[in-house]
């Protein structure tokens, strides 16, 4: 299975515990496989794993409830495997109890998967790999205020916290695991005047970069 | 003409998507450039010879429906002065970017123009022009 991570976007995470595996140790083919078939079954959405490194030559190592795709490389099957992640984050979305405001969370990326498809329904909708970062960034910092949402041409996740007209911070995450930000405050000796900053990090170390400019108090619950 | 400065006093429209709206509130990424984006696609508003900013919206809608597929309900338009924008990014951006906007027509959108001297990665200055945005008004 493949490990959680929770600092990087580029990873797949299977967001199960280990307690939750039926077949705990080496397991062997038809035991992955039952276990896929069931996996399959009780989520109804199926995630990218097959990949050129697991299966080099373009065969079917599943059967049963694996998708019946026998070249994943195609525009049409990477645009599929990508709508497919991100509903499945969604999902994980709605469902996670350290998100206090998962409902209207979720309810607000199916809006905006919604309005991405309908403006262009060749697109992404949402680029997985943006959502997964963000969603990463939410399991670290479990204490924020719900940010106001939007997507980048690029269709990655846009999120904006802001207090007073005054203070703002953005964040745009991007699917490689990094994040480019922005920083809108008063300047204090200056109080008409702003401070703007701009910048670039790895999620996991997000909010400690910008920790000396106070976003904390006005993002936090 | 193509290539024309349109005038600081002057007004310019950007059509906003749902996905760049939420809550009824337009967000920095409605502008933002795609990657194949040399500039930034608004309307000149004077351009239009209307007699009313009422007026000039209601053409604008005209224009979006016919270029566009589909214009989404939610989408909005979001009316900005040329100068107010150029003034406050060139003063107050990091860089001291100076913006452009010229005029840029298309065979069925006469009034298309660009804000150019925008980058890939300029959410500071995205977020900037949005302080900037004067008047909303629905696309459809």
């Amino acid at each position: 299975m493949p490990e959680v991570s929770t600092a990087y976007g580029d990873k797949f995470i299977d967001y199960q515990s280990t307690g939750r595996q039926p077949y705990p140790g080496v397991w062997n083919p038809p035991e992955i496989q039952n276990y896929w078939e069931s996996y399959v079954r009780g989520r109804k959405c199926v995630t990218f794993l097959s990949t050129p490194a697991v299966n080099p030559e373009s065969q079917e190592v599943y059967k049963g409830g694996w998708p019946d795709k026998k070249d994943p490389f195609t525009q049409t099957d990477l645009l599929d495997n990508e709508e497919e992640q991100v509903q499945e984050l969604i999902l994980w979305i709605r469902t996670s109890l350290f998100i206090p405001y998962r409902e209207n969370l979720a309810n607000r990326l199916v809006t905006l998967l919604n309005d991405a498809k309908e403006e262009d329904s060749a697109s992404l909708g949402i680029a997985a790999g943006s959502l997964r970062n963000f969603y990463n960034f939410l399991q670290l910092n479990t204490n924020l205020k719900c940010p106001t949402i939007s997507l980048t041409p690029e269709y990655n996740i846009y999120a904006s916290w802001r207090e007073d007209q005054k203070k703002l911070f953005s964040v745009l995450f991007l699917p490689n695991g990094d994040t480019r930000f922005v920083i809108f405050k008063p300047n204090d000796l200056h109080p008409e005047r702003q401070v703007r900053i701009s910048g670039t990090s790895t999620t996991d170390i997000l909010m400690a970069t910008v920790a000396p400019y106070g976003v904390c108090d006005w993002i936090s619950e | 003409m193509k290539g024309d400065t349109v005038p600081d006093q002057h007004h310019i429209a950007r059509l906003c998507n749902p996905k760049h709206i939420d809550n009824g509130f337009i967000q920095a990424t409605a502008f933002m450039l795609r990657v194949s984006e040399e500039s930034l696609s608004v309307n000149w508003l004077e351009f239009l010879n209307c007699l009313s900013r009422k007026r000039e919206i209601a053409e604008l809608r005209n224009i979006y429906s016919k270029k566009f597929t589909k214009v989404g309900g939610r989408a909005q338009i979001a009316v900005l002065n040329v100068g107010e924008i150029r003034e406050k990014v060139l003063t107050e951006s990091p860089d001291r970017r100076n913006l452009k906007v010229l005029h840029d027509p298309e065979v069925n959108d006469p009034s298309h123009s660009g804000i150019y001297n925008l980058k890939q990665d300029d959410e500071l200055i995205a977020e900037m022009i949005l302080e900037t945005v004067r008047e909303t008004y629905p696309a459809r």
